[in-house]
């Protein structure tokens, strides 16, 4: 029933496997799956999946050392499961040996996407013993001392995605150096700061001894530093984690003066430091050696952005994964969906760095900072960025965005998302980059015309989030990525997407620089995304592609069609075209194309 | 002029200042313009105005501010921009600019001062001088103005007190006066009776305007009746309804009784595979003794399909009028807030607070029952009648919401609005108690058709590539229900429209005690000016907002007209043979069943009953029905998976569209709900206003590629009319250009249709001579002979020949079917 759309659903993680192939899928069972440079086969054994939507369907499960792959063997119903192994999150035995009923034997399988699997086995001869533990072993290879997938697989792509971010040469577009600010490589060797990056923007005025001592007083060592400056007033966005004030209050001149130095940069009368916690958190932080910036830094105000923290957002998302997965509500809909307090999440979000756009735009130099600066930090900083700044809602600009204020200033990737890692129950585990996506969905719904990229990017995007197929996404930090040999040993993420760009263009977009964006910010105006949350739905399926986009397509079809009848009368009958080329409002034969080119039809 | 004075603004008597405050007075130059641009409408007089105002704009406008100049006058609030383009002063009046609000729709007054909110009645008075004027509206807008401090504070407080003192309170009485600011003048209301009537869409007003739709669905075995041409037989229902071939006047007359207010089954809309879909009220539990009666009875009933007949009834699973009422004024206070203290519901508790107006709920059940319908429908070769205690609420919402899922004509615009006219306006929805524009009988009162609109609009938003035309039509359509200036709304039946437009002297009275009472303001009153109908855009709104009442290209599958009502291509069309005859069904809560006294005359022991029908009706075929059912609850859309592959592949155009009920798929109409609300503007910056969306620059381009198509190869002559493209786009054109015979009849045209047309005598269709005839050679003023179907003396008295007498102007009946006359000559030429 399902069978080509749920295909043509996967496509968005598997865009490198042929639709050829995919064809011959329907014809030969598993045989000729095609496999990614270096995946391997590892087992495969005839099953039963237990479809939620569609009751028990038999087939044939295949593993590999990169993916689950399952197909009905029922031609009825025709049902199949592409799942990257790296999207697991937990495998379970479900019932014993001795278990009644039908399909009770099996496996239980969790995944990060929204959705759960079920698979039923034969009960006599142990059959799932194998299964079981291939699985988990492939699934949780950090775990048995098995390499990530990313370090096997050695696809090639025209681009390397690699090169997209050069922190130096982002800077510069930024207009930096100037007098105010200068680039400072005292991180080169993490020494500084191991979560940072090495290359760090700072005011000019700065000393390297200062930032030093300020690194003593904040958490970690992460300094404020520059995310970015506006090109006229000079106001920048500044990140940093918790000053480390504790439960004595303690006070550090060399962070106040470094704060005032930062103020100075654009003669901000006031800094604006805010602190994306809830007031009682910042609060509660001081307990354990942290806190927030106290009446002793003049000329600054502090704002609290109610931001909940990544266990909050953790137990969330997981309500949200109960009322959408399997079985979706009709009419208590809404309330559910208030209960998980989701959107609500998001809108603070959106709303905190709604507040650092405007107050940036309008001249004035703000610092972010949350307790570590690398979850919500990461989250205010980039979404501010993407409001004031349009370049980075081109294509390629979005990935710089991710590349600098995500990756390489130390988003804990690796802990929040658990590549390869057995222990699904870890506390650092958390969505707080999920919600980041979703903010920007938020954003790219309610200004269909102001982004480069589509839908289809996102949804790549948090595929590959978990897939571990690039290196993109994993480690905690670029002085691990360094040690790991990331960049040389994995692809980027970005060289699949930037050799397939036109995948991920939105054909309505209208490029206008200059222009802030603000999102509403408001429940009354946000919304659930459903194509995400609730894809593996069947029925929310056929809606997948945007009726709208459809219908771009439509029209340019149509015109095709109109422009090459037009140019098949004009040549069967020159006369009349002459005549209308005389006309002056009707457009001679080469004006369609012209018009075609302003238009930037990308499809 | 402006005396008040700067130490208190008492409130003066608003009688006395009239005169003294125009302004500026329109009433002879009907064409003149007030000199900071208004163009005012014949009659209409400026009382106030302020000067250096700016308006917020709505996110659908763009967004951000526009200064200009506020006007406050007996009709509108009237706002016109700085730099707002010139008018043609020998354009026709146009009732609304952009940015105008009638002072009708507007349900409070708000003003913002430096600290605080005052919520202004016509006797307040004010404190300090207001910096913003909010105006709340019934139709939800809430629009925004904003004082300079350059205006001067005596034209603030002046037009504030204006607009207090103008607005419609809500008393009975007030209609009438508005409707006269509006419309009374005599350049008005001769404006008015020469307006052409729009000719693109069916009115049902007629025994032919009936035939055509039956032509146009193909539909055989029913005729047109005036048996009720007096509303003798039920004053709710129109003149003329759609009963089966075979059962004639006489034995139809002795029906009525059997149903209240003698609504009896009547024919709506045939589906391309042959199933007939009814409306009728619920049975009168009369005793049924005779024989014919009941054999009449069923009859009608069973249409022209004497083995199945499925009886969905209403009033089970949807909402009560009281219950949609109670809905929408939640909805409202949420979209709103409490307009006085602008207490909003906290952000946190939108969404449980907006499930519990049950708004959507209501929507979803409309639309649920609907796709039921149109599942049985797609069945083929059945009836459908759908029963509801008084056939007046309900069912109007499901008859037309299985017709906007199943008929790609209804969701063209003009299709659209023959659909509401078929089945809101002469089926008798109440639209007059329903709106309660007096308010003054609030028991009555429930938006029914806005429901209505809502479940179209999630039809819209679920399936945009299907649709011409838009969700502007719809916002358009949505404010206008609360206007009361159009005859379309102002009545709760065609024969409380004809008494206001006609001036009928004798009324009938109401046989069977039915009610109907008329108002008071609808009698017969010559001086009342002529209503308008709803449909008469080009009054109500700019050309350029018109423009946006449909897509630029029509959607593709290119909406064709229907076949012969027997589209028996697909092949899984579950044909319900072993059927036995007379089986009749309940459809209740997704079940059949056929309960023993589903048909009251049944239930008895009458032996009358055994005979005409030797075998109880059994459950034999419930699984076949199921089956029809099944298919929508397991969502199997075809087009689901065409539209990922092939946006061209074969689509069948009458595939039912079957919305999708999950939670998430429900959506809130924000851009009519929300766009007051004045948070979603918080954080706007203005942006480029004229920007349009890429898909409109487009389908724009597209379209004039189209157009110089057309042009080069009619230039290049003798091709072929089916290089011609849609029909019906075409159409419109070249109503002016009339010598064009090819784009008239393009090849698909059905040839029965002309033909049809073509054989009777000129006599015998009397309509459509007149129609046709080209206005500068006959005027159609001739009283003269009836359509077929049962004439007597009265019916000219009530056909159309009498409404072309109240309007005398012959372009009332314009070239309506200019097409239908070339065709004849055409057809008659060919042959």
């Amino acid at each position: 029933m399902a069978s080509p759309v749920s295909v043509y659903n996967s496509n968005a993680l598997d865009t490198h496997i042929s639709s050829t192939s995919r064809e011959s899928l329907k014809m030969e069972l598993l045989a000729d799956v095609s496999l990614l440079p270096g995946e391997e086969r590892i087992i495969d054994k005839e099953t039963m999946y237990i479809c939620p939507f569609n009751g028990a369907v038999k087939g044939k499960v295949l593993i590999t050392n990169y993916r689950l792959y399952f197909k009905s063997s029922d031609a009825d119903v025709a049902v199949t499961l592409d799942v990257p192994l790296g999207a697991i999150s937990r495998v379970e035995k479900m019932g014993g040996a001795s278990s009644r009923g039908e399909n009770s034997y099996g496996l239980d399988i969790t995944c990060k996407d929204m959705r759960n699997l079920r698979f039923a086995l034969k009960q006599e001869g142990h059959s799932r013993r194998d299964i079981f533990e291939l699985l988990f072993k492939y699934a949780f290879p950090l775990s048995h001392g098995l390499p990530l997938f990313a370090y096997v697989t050695q696809e090639k792509y025209a681009e390397n995605g690699w090169s997209i971010y050069k922190p130096v040469e982002e800077f510069r577009r930024q207009g930096l150096p100037n007098n105010k600010w200068r680039i400072t490589f005292i991180n080169k060797k993490y020494e500084l700061c191991d979560t940072y990056p090495t290359v760090l923007a700072v005011p000019f005025k700065s000393k390297e001894e200062d930032l030093s001592r300020v690194a003593a007083f904040r958490s970690r060592g992460r300094i404020p530093v520059l995310s970015w400056i506006h090109r006229e007033n000079q106001a920048v966005i500044c990140r940093c984690s918790q000053p480390l004030v504790g439960m004595s209050g303690k006070r550090n001149k060399d962070d106040e003066r470094y704060l005032e130095l930062i103020r100075e940069a654009n003669d901000t009368p006031k800094l604006t430091i805010y602190d994306a916690r809830p007031s009682v958190n910042a609060v509660a932080n001081k307990a354990t050696g942290g806190g927030y910036e106290g009446d002793e830094y003049q000329n600054a105000e502090l704002v609290f952005l109610d931001i909940q923290n990544i266990h909050v957002m953790r137990e969330s998302l997981k309500k949200l994964k109960d009322i959408v997965y399997p079985n979706v509500e009709e009419s208590h809909w809404l309330s559910s969906l208030e209960s998980t307090h989701w959107l609500e999440h998001v809108k603070l979000v959106l709303s905190g760095a709604i507040q650092v756009a405007d107050k940036v735009s309008s001249g004035n130099s703000v610092v972010i900072h949350c307790s570590d600066g690398w979850d919500r930090t990461a989250q205010l900083s980039s979404l501010a960025m993407l409001m004031l700044d349009s370049h980075y809602r081109t294509l390629r600009g979005f990935q710089v965005l991710i590349e600098k204020e995500w990756i390489s200033f130390g988003h804990k990737f690796a802990s929040r998302i658990g590549h390869g890692d057995k222990n699904h129950a870890d506390q650092d585990r958390s969505p707080i980059f999920v919600q980041f996506i979703d903010c920007v969905w938020q954003m790219t719904k309610q200004f269909p015309t102001a982004f480069e990229f589509n839908e289809r990017l996102l949804l790549t995007i948090l595929d590959h989030l978990y897939s571990c197929c690039f290196g993109t996404f994993l480690y905690n930090c670029e002085s691990m990525r360094d040690q790991q040999e990331v960049r040389l040993k994995t692809v980027s993420l970005w060289s699949l997407v930037n050799s397939k760009m036109e995948m991920y263009l939105n054909p309505f977009y209208t490029p206008e620089s200059g222009r802030v964006l603000y999102p509403v910010a408001s429940m009354r105006h946000l919304e659930l995304w459903v194509t995400y949350y609730i894809r593996w739905n069947p029925r929310i399926r056929h809606q997948q592609q945007s009726p709208v986009e459809q219908r771009y397509k439509e029209l340019l079809a149509l015109r095709e069609e109109y422009l090459k009848k037009l140019e098949a009368l004009e040549l069967s009958d020159s006369s009349p075209s002459s005549r209308l080329a005389n006309t002056p409002n009707t457009p001679t034969a080469s004006t369609p194309p012209q018009q075609y080119t302003q238009l930037q039809t990308p499809l | 002029m402006l005396t008040g004075s700067k130490t208190t603004f008492k409130v003066r008597q608003m009688l006395p200042d009239i005169k003294e405050r125009m302004l500026s007075q329109s009433g002879v130059n009907a064409r003149s313009r007030d000199v900071f641009g208004l163009r005012c409408l014949p009659g209409e007089c400026v009382l106030q105005r302020a000067v250096m105002v700016r308006k917020k704009l709505t996110a659908r406008e763009g967004r951000g501010w526009v200064s200009g100049t506020l006007f406050c006058t007996h009709f509108r609030v009237a706002f016109v921009p700085q730099d707002s383009p010139k008018a043609d002063d020998n354009a026709d009046p146009v009732l609304l600019g952009d940015h105008d609000v009638a002072l009708a729709s507007i349900e409070k007054v708000v003003v913002v001062g430096p600290n605080r909110t005052k919520l202004v009645t016509p006797n307040s008075s004010l404190k300090f001088t207001p910096e913003e004027l909010v105006l709340y509206c019934r139709d939800l807008r809430v629009v925004c103005f904003l004082f300079d401090r350059l205006t001067p504070d005596a034209q603030v407080i002046e037009i504030t007190y204006t607009i207090a003192k103008t607005y419609q309170p809500p008393k009975p009485g007030s209609v009438l006066s508005f409707q006269n600011a509006a419309l009374g003048s005599v350049e008005m209301k001769q404006f008015l009776s020469n307006r052409r009537r729009n000719t693109h869409m069916n009115w049902y007003e007629s025994v032919s305007d009936w035939e055509q739709e039956l032509e146009r669905c193909g539909a055989t075995g029913w005729r047109v009746s005036s048996v009720n041409d007096r509303f003798e037989m039920s004053t709710s229902l129109p003149r003329s309804i759609v009963v089966p071939q075979k059962v004639l006047d006489t034995e139809l007359k002795k029906s009525f009784a059997h149903f209240n207010e003698g609504r009896i089954p009547r024919w709506c809309w045939r589906h391309p595979r042959g199933s007939d879909l009814m409306r009728m009220s619920s049975f009168q539990n009369n005793i049924y003794h005779e024989k014919d009666d009941i054999r009449n009875l069923e009859m009608i009933l069973f249409g022209c399909h004497s083995s199945l007949c499925v009886v969905v009834e209403l009033g089970e699973e949807l909402p009560s009028p009281a219950d949609i009422q109670l809905a929408h004024s939640r909805l409202r206070a949420l979209c709103l807030g409490d307009i006085s203290t602008s207490v909003s519901v906290p952000d946190d508790k939108w969404l449980s607070t907006l499930e519990s107006t049950h708004w959507l709920d209501y929507t979803r059940s409309c639309l649920r029952k609907a796709s039921e319908v149109a599942c049985l429908l797609r069945g083929g070769h059945l009836t459908v009648a759908l029963q509801e205690a008084d056939d007046r609420d309900m069912a109007c919402v499901v008859s037309s919401l299985v017709q906007v899922m199943c008929d790609p004509h209804c969701r063209t615009q003009q299709g659209f609005q023959s659909l509401v006219q078929k089945e809101w306006v002469m089926a008798g929805h109440r639209f007059y108690s329903r709106i309660n524009y007096h308010r003054d009988n609030d028991k009555e009162e429930a938006p029914v058709f806005l429901l209505f609109l809502d479940c179209v609009w999630q039809l819209l938003s679920q399936y945009p590539s299907r649709f011409q035309l838009t969700d502007d039509f719809l916002l358009a359509l949505h404010d206008s229900i609360h206007l009361p200036l159009f005859s379309s709304f102002l009545a709760n039946c065609q024969r409380e429209r004809c008494k206001r437009s006609q001036n009928i002297g004798q009324s009938y009275t109401p046989v069977n005690g039915w009610r109907d009472v008329l108002h008071p303001d609808s009698s017969s009153d010559p001086s009342d000016p002529p209503l308008p109908s709803v449909w008469d855009w080009s009054l109500q709104y700019s050309k350029h907002r018109r423009d946006r009442f449909t897509q630029p290209v029509p959607p593709i599958p290119p909406l064709q007209p229907l076949l012969n009502g027997n589209l028996n291509t697909n092949p899984d069309t579950h044909r319900l043979t072993d059927t036995i005859p007379g089986s009749v069904f309940l459809l209740s809560r997704g079940t059949f069943s056929c309960p023993a006294n589903l048909l009251p005359w049944r239930s008895g022991t009458s032996g009358v009953y055994k005979k005409s029908h030797r075998r109880a009706p059994s459950s034999e075929n419930v699984p076949g029905l199921e089956r029809l059912l099944k298919a929508w609850a397991l969502a199997e859309f075809p087009q689901g998976l065409t539209s990922t592959s092939a946006p061209q592949g074969p689509l069948d155009p009458f595939e039912p569209l079957l919305p999708l009920l999950m939670g998430p798929c429900m959506g809130l109409w924000r851009e009519c709900y929300l766009r007051g609300a004045l948070h979603a503007q918080a954080f706007s910056h203005p942006i480029s206003a004229n920007h349009p969306h890429p898909v409109e620059r487009l389908a724009r381009e597209v379209q004039q590629l189209k157009d110089k198509l057309a042009q080069v190869s009619t230039s290049t002559a003798l091709k072929p009319p089916s290089m011609m493209a849609e029909p019906r786009r075409t159409d419109t054109n070249l109503n002016q250009n009339t010598n064009n015979g090819t784009f008239l009849f393009p090849a698909s045209r059905p040839q029965s249709a002309t033909m049809a047309r073509a054989a009777p005598p000129p006599t015998s269709t009397n309509h459509q001579t007149s129609k046709g005839a080209p206005p500068a050679s006959a005027p159609p003023s001739r009283p003269g002979h009836k359509d077929n179907g049962g004439s007597n003396k009265h019916t000219f008295l009530f056909g159309h020949s009498s409404v072309a007498e109240a309007r005398p102007d012959q372009r009332y009946y314009p070239a309506p079917n200019n097409a239908k006359l070339p065709k004849n000559n055409g057809s008659s030429i060919s042959s």
